[in-house]
């Protein structure tokens, strides 16, 4: 178990390595490089040297790179010069906010995935089934800016009920003060999420239903309650753990989309907000940050996986 | 002859498929609309009519105009060309260059192997929208840079089931069986792993054409898609979300159902190519 | 007479398709008297599982019993409501399935799991419960019973999880007891220790066991009373002596006859043809198109069971088998010429991923194969048999030693010559379904060995391969899928002839295989041997078909080779304990006296396999001595022992 452990956060430091050095290039393949896209289109030239002399960005470029990633460690991701504030304290408020949404999103997701997932796989092949895939299914296609509309449509025009929009308080405890705000934002988000999952839950409820344990189950003479709820279900739900972690990107994706569309004060929107101007610093590092909240969720999903479940558990601690 | 035995009878399952066919009826059906309806339906996309803005259906405008006096009607086939071609190219783009990613890794194997898959790893963990946001703002986006950034990105999903594809199908016993006739690895490919890998990288590039169109959109809605006069469907949702409270209804639906039609499309059309494709393999 | 405990009248199960439906049961009626043990047997499709899925109410999705009675202690319960037939199953009833792998939910601990039926169906406490189940487990010869309680199932062996699933079945003492094929994916000494077990319980609850098995041997040495199944009916059933001393029914007859152990002389009997689709509708005896005394009369009408004690559906009944004796071994061959094979020191490791360390699959083997020889290598599974196999045909490349192919070191080889050295020897695998490209046709499957060889004439190779397995053109635009087992391996044969090799290595090429089906490859496969001058690499676990098919055995144990020698010898004067231990495991449906040497315990991991003589920590002569590694010695019989059986005798070994 440690010794999965260590291989497994150690693969993880690898990959947040790799993706600095994609954020690293993608600063100095930008036209003008890195000083014209922190400084913008009016700055001088003279400006532009000596913001690369300070920066260190007339050295070579591995030197650049350390400097880079020296700064990153100190948790300086620059200054935007348009908000007029350095990155990191613009993200400080917003990731809270981001997270409340993904976290909220992702536990209704999860509280309404798994009976679908269960009912589908139970009475697979009739007509809860179909209906309950022909729903997800419409929710999978269906852009989460349009699933958002026709839900502000509905609950904030034709039968006003929600506010259209997120809550605009500094902290997060401001934000959570006003739950009717949020009820929105988060169940657009979780919509696509509870497709996404419910399908996956069937389909592992599904193998598992099909597996000889199963029978054996039956076999004891035990309700199907309890074949389905006991046997099945534990097994089941262990590689739900793991999409957990690997629908990450896509969520965050989704809370981008959410963000935008609901005024919500998150990173997604700082983002957004900051493409739309580009102001570059902020694109970047909110990029990085975003990047290692996923990878740090994936590892902790991972973890989560191989604690919970035996054979994961006793074989990777065995040797 | 009997060479088209197999492709008949794989038809044949996809035809008893309801839904692939269903899917592949709605898909040819808008394509139709989007690419030979302004030879029937000729409006002008180019210059703004504020003469006749917002206009609601009715003779003339079918489904309206927009904020800017385009006939609605001309402007959903303009938009559907940019999100259908943009989908299949970037998608036929990302499914080529994750085929050949992914074979590389599989087939090298060792520190090759985990290198390559480490960067896979590293891009997939960055979500995909805000590199796609990052790029789009670098670079003003036309239809080509579109398929450029999508692609480009899209690649890592099938990279990883072609990988993990060459790496099962390698150790198969039919393969082993080649290697004791005295066959190369050259062979194995050739002859044995791409003909049973091909059916998944097929299914698989549909699935990828549906997140590409939907990708479009979104970027579009963010407003870093094509600027106009081009136009997407993305990007008219976009201009009716200011629409949503003046109850101008017909600049949200008809772009928002379209996109809905056409992701379920190519979803059907891949659940039932993958039916096609495994059929041939069922034992009695 | 006794009530019966299940008496079975008039089943029809069916099971439903995409298109129609099969009709795996139909009309199958069967008694099992308390304390009696019943053997059901038959061979692929042929019901038997079918009937103790119906009775259990375990029929997979699309399976539902049709017409008939079920009756239970005089209860028929398809008439019960489903709680009580659920409680009935759960607390009458228990069963064992085949494959103890899967047969356990993986990521619930042992003790929970086997006093899952207490706690539901009596509804006792949890501590009280687990006492039971640790109990239970004692019963059913597991060794440390409280601390495997908090084992989970990948913990354990493929035995010791069979093991669990009988305390299981047993921990609400049933009335009756299912067993379906319980050992089947067990190794022979393991069979042994299960069927001696379900055997002792039987006595000791005072139980019915169904015992569910396609393997004659089992059912003769087990059951009471037998009961034989052919496409969905019962055929014939009697007191298991009485059957096999003389079958009526002509399938239970011919079904004896294809065993290799009745094997007299040169070939075996083999049934013809295929078992009948039982999705189609049939009129008379369904046995009648493979039936050597077919009559018109036997098409005609269904062929009810008849007779008091020995019942059988057949109107041209057997009138008993020729007398049983020991079968005439047939005579020994002798071949003189120079090896076409020769295995020296062969050493195979493979490297843990995991803790460094390294496993010992083969340590140090020699044997030579002369041209028109067949050479059998038996042994359990992890014996490292089919990694000699793999290693011979050059898949895999030896950690030590040589391999010696017609004179040449093929580890010298390179390129070309290498290629060209895949033509003397060729490999036939065990399912060779998952050996063929299931996208390609048979025809670019057979021509696939000569393009890679570039051997000219394709076409009328082909034509002359198919002559030679006893197939017709028609196959070669069928795709693999599209056979059954025994064409699979017909194909499978003529692939690996198709560069006329020297040498076919076959790993355990009928072992998948039905009885009936087995017979017609095996007689095939001698047949070509005696046509073409093949000689053969016969690798299997069952010694009763090597015996059959092998002019000399080697033995494999952990690793090593512990005993070779001519194919009689080896089997009726066995040297080696473990040879002998292997031969007494092996049921058969002869009832001579034997030497009964049992192993216990459990094969020692080849990671850290034991210092000399690695049978030493099972062994019942082991002595201080066996620290020390015996060498293979003997003539022509030898053996790696300090304490052999017997020595050979002087006369026999000089062919």
């Amino acid at each position: 178990m440690v010794r999965y452990l260590v291989t497994r956060v150690g693969q993880a430091i690898v990959v947040i390595l790799l993706v600095t050095v994609i954020a690293f290039l993608i600063l100095h393949l930008l036209p003008g490089g890195a000083a014209r896209a922190t400084l913008g289109k009016e700055a001088t030239l003279d400006q532009l040297a000596s913001f690369n002399h300070e920066m260190g960005y007339d050295r070579p470029w591995f030197q650049q790179y350390g400097m880079y990633l020296l700064r990153l460690g100190r948790g300086d991701f620059g200054y935007s010069y348009q908000l007029n504030q350095s990155v990191v304290e613009a993200m400080a408020q917003r990731l809270p906010k981001t997270m409340v949404l993904s976290l909220l999103s992702t536990l209704l997701a999860v509280v309404v995935a798994i009976p679908l997932g269960v009912i589908q796989a139970v009475r697979r092949n009739r007509p809860a089934d179909y209906v309950i895939t022909s729903l997800s299914l419409l929710a999978y296609a269906t852009p989460i800016f349009f699933m958002g509309l026709l839900l502000i449509i509905l609950f904030s025009q034709t039968w006003p009920i929600l506010p259209p929009e997120a809550p605009q308080g500094f902290t997060v405890g401001e934000m959570l003060a006003d739950p009717a705000g949020l009820v929105l934002p988060v169940v657009t988000l979780a919509i696509v999420t509870i497709a996404v999952y419910s399908r996956y839950v069937r389909s592992s409820m599904v193998d598992n239903l099909n597996e000889n344990y199963v029978r054996t189950a039956r076999g004891k003479g035990l309700p199907e309650w309890r074949v389905v709820l006991v046997h099945t279900l534990r097994n089941g739900l262990f590689p739900v753990i793991g999409l957990l972690g690997m629908y990450l990107p896509a969520l965050f994706s989704g809370a981008l989309v959410v963000e935008s569309l609901f005024n919500f004060p998150g990173m997604g929107q700082l983002f957004w907000q900051a493409a739309l101007k580009r102001d570059f610093p902020v694109l970047l590092g909110v990029t990085v940050v975003i990047t290692i909240a996923t990878i740090a969720g994936s590892l902790i999903a991972d973890l989560l996986y191989a604690a919970a479940d035996p054979r994961v558990r006793l074989r990777r601690g065995a040797s | 002859m009997s060479t088209l035995v197999p492709l008949r009878r794989g038809l044949g399952v996809f035809a008893e498929n309801r839904l692939a066919v269903v899917g592949a009826g709605i898909f040819l059906a808008l394509a139709a609309l989007c690419f030979l309806g302004p030879l029937f339906w000729t409006t002008d996309q180019v210059h703004t009519d504020l003469a006749s803005v917002h206009l609601p259906p009715g003779p003339g405008h079918p489904l309206g105009t927009d904020g800017v006096g385009y006939d609605q009607l001309g402007r959903l086939m303009l938009g559907g060309q940019t999100s259908i071609i943009v989908g299949l190219a970037a998608g036929l783009l990302a499914t080529v260059a994750g085929t050949i990613w992914g074979a590389v890794a599989g087939f090298a194997g060792g520190w090759v192997d985990a290198a390559m898959m480490r960067v896979v790893d590293a891009m997939m963990s960055i979500p995909a929208l805000f590199l796609f946001m990052l790029l789009a703002a670098i670079v003003t986006p036309s239809v080509t840079m579109l398929i450029v950034i999508i692609g480009a990105f899209a690649w890592l999903g099938p990279a990883r089931l072609v990988r993990g594809e060459a790496l099962s199908l390698r150790s198969r016993e039919y393969v082993q069986a080649m290697r004791a006739m005295g066959g190369t690895g050259g062979r194995a490919v050739r002859r044995h792993i791409v003909p049973n890998a091909i059916g998944t990288v097929i299914v698989n590039a549909t699935f990828q054409v549906a997140d590409a169109i939907l990708y479009v959109a979104y970027l579009s809605f963010l407003g870093l898609g094509v600027p106009p006069p081009a136009a997407n469907w993305g990007g008219m949702l976009s201009d009716g979300l200011a629409d949503t409270y003046s109850g101008h209804w017909w600049l949200l639906y008809p772009p928002g159902i379209a996109i809905v039609l056409i992701v379920l499309a190519f979803n059907f059309i891949g659940d039932g190519l993958r039916d096609a494709f495994e059929v041939r393999l069922r034992r009695r | 007479m006794n009530e019966p405990l299940l008496e079975l009248r008039g089943l029809d199960t069916d099971i439903a398709l995409r298109r129609g439906a099969v009709h795996a049961l139909d009309g199958v009626s069967l008694q099992v008297l308390p304390g009696e043990t019943l053997g059901v047997v038959g061979e692929s499709g042929s019901g038997k599982t079918m009937t103790a899925l119906s009775v259990m109410g375990l029929l997979p999705h699309g399976g539902r019993v049709t017409g008939g009675e079920i009756l239970f202690e005089g209860r028929d319960l398809r008439t019960l409501p489903p709680d009580d037939v659920r409680r009935i199953r759960g607390v009458r009833m228990g069963m064992v399935f085949q494959d103890p792998l899967t047969s356990l939910n993986p990521t619930m601990r042992i003790g929970t799991q086997v006093a899952e039926p207490l706690r539901v169906h009596f509804g006792t406490g949890k501590a009280e419960a687990r006492e039971r189940a640790i109990d239970m487990l004692r019963r059913v010869g597991m060794p440390r019973p409280d601390r495997i309680a908090d084992n989970y199932p990948h913990e354990l062996s493929g035995g010791m999880r069979q093991r669990v699933a009988i305390a299981m079945a047993l921990i609400c003492s049933p009335r009756l007891l299912i067993a379906d094929e319980p050992t089947t994916a067990l190794d022979v000494t393991t069979q042994r220790q299960i069927l001696e077990l379900i055997d002792d319980l039987r006595a000791e609850f005072g139980m019915a066991v169904i015992l569910v098995t396609h393997d004659l041997g089992v059912i003769a040495g087990r059951a009471d009373r037998v009961a034989v199944m052919y496409a969905g009916r019962v055929v014939e059933t009697a007191v298991t002596s009485s059957l096999f001393r003389s079958p009526k029914h002509r399938y239970t007859e011919a079904l004896l006859e294809s065993l290799p152990e009745e094997a007299r002389g040169e070939r075996l009997y083999s049934i013809p043809g295929l078992p009948p689709d039982l999705s189609q509708p049939m009129t008379g005896c369904r046995f009648a198109p493979r039936c050597r005394h077919v009559t018109d009369a036997c098409r005609l009408s269904e062929i009810p069971l008849s007779g008091a004690e020995h019942q059988f559906a057949c109107i041209h009944p057997a009138s008993g088998r020729a007398a049983a004796g020991v079968p005439l071994p047939s005579p020994a061959r002798s071949f003189s010429d120079a090896p076409v094979l020769s295995v020296r020191d062969l050493v195979k490791n493979y490297p843990v991923r995991r803790g460094g360390g390294q496993v010992s699959a083969v340590a140090g083997v020699s044997f030579d194969v002369a041209p028109g020889e067949t050479f059998g290598l038996v042994g359990e599974s992890g014996c490292g048999k089919s990694t000699v196999g793999r290693l011979a045909v050059g898949l895999e490349r030896p950690s030590a030693g040589q391999i010696v192919l017609e004179g040449t070191d093929i580890a010298a080889l390179t390129g070309r010559e290498r290629r060209r050295m895949h033509r003397e020897v060729q490999l036939m695998f065990q399912d060779s379904y998952a050996a063929m490209n299931p996208r390609m046709r048979v025809d670019a499957i057979l021509a696939e060995p000569l393009e890679i060889q570039k051997v000219g004439d394709r076409r009328a190779r082909i034509a002359t391969l198919l002559d030679q397995v006893g197939l017709s053109r028609q196959v070669l635009e069928r795709y693999p899928h599209e056979f059954s087992g025994g064409q699979l391996q017909r194909i499978g044969l003529a692939r690996a002839l198709a560069l006329h090799p020297r040498l076919i290595v076959g790993d355990e090429p009928v072992s998948a295989l039905d009885v009936s089906i087995q017979a017609q490859v095996l007689n095939l496969m001698r047949d070509l041997q005696k046509d073409l001058g093949l000689a053969y690499v016969f690798i299997s676990h069952d010694l009763s078909v090597v015996d059959y098919m092998a002019d000399r055995i080697g033995v494999m144990y952990l690793g090593k080779l512990v005993e070779v020698g001519p194919a009689r010898d080896v089997v009726r004067s066995a040297r080696h304990p473990y040879t002998q231990a292997l031969i007494d495991a092996v049921p058969t449906i002869s009832t001579a006296k034997r030497e009964r040497i049992a192993i216990e315990g459990e094969l020692p991991s080849a990671i850290d396999p034991p210092s000399g003589c690695r049978f030493r920590t099972r062994c019942p002569r082991a002595a201080a001595l066996c620290e020390t590694e015996p060498p293979l010695t003997g003539d022509t019989h030898q053996v790696a022992c300090h304490f052999p059986l017997r020595q050979p005798p002087p006369a026999t070994s000089a062919a």
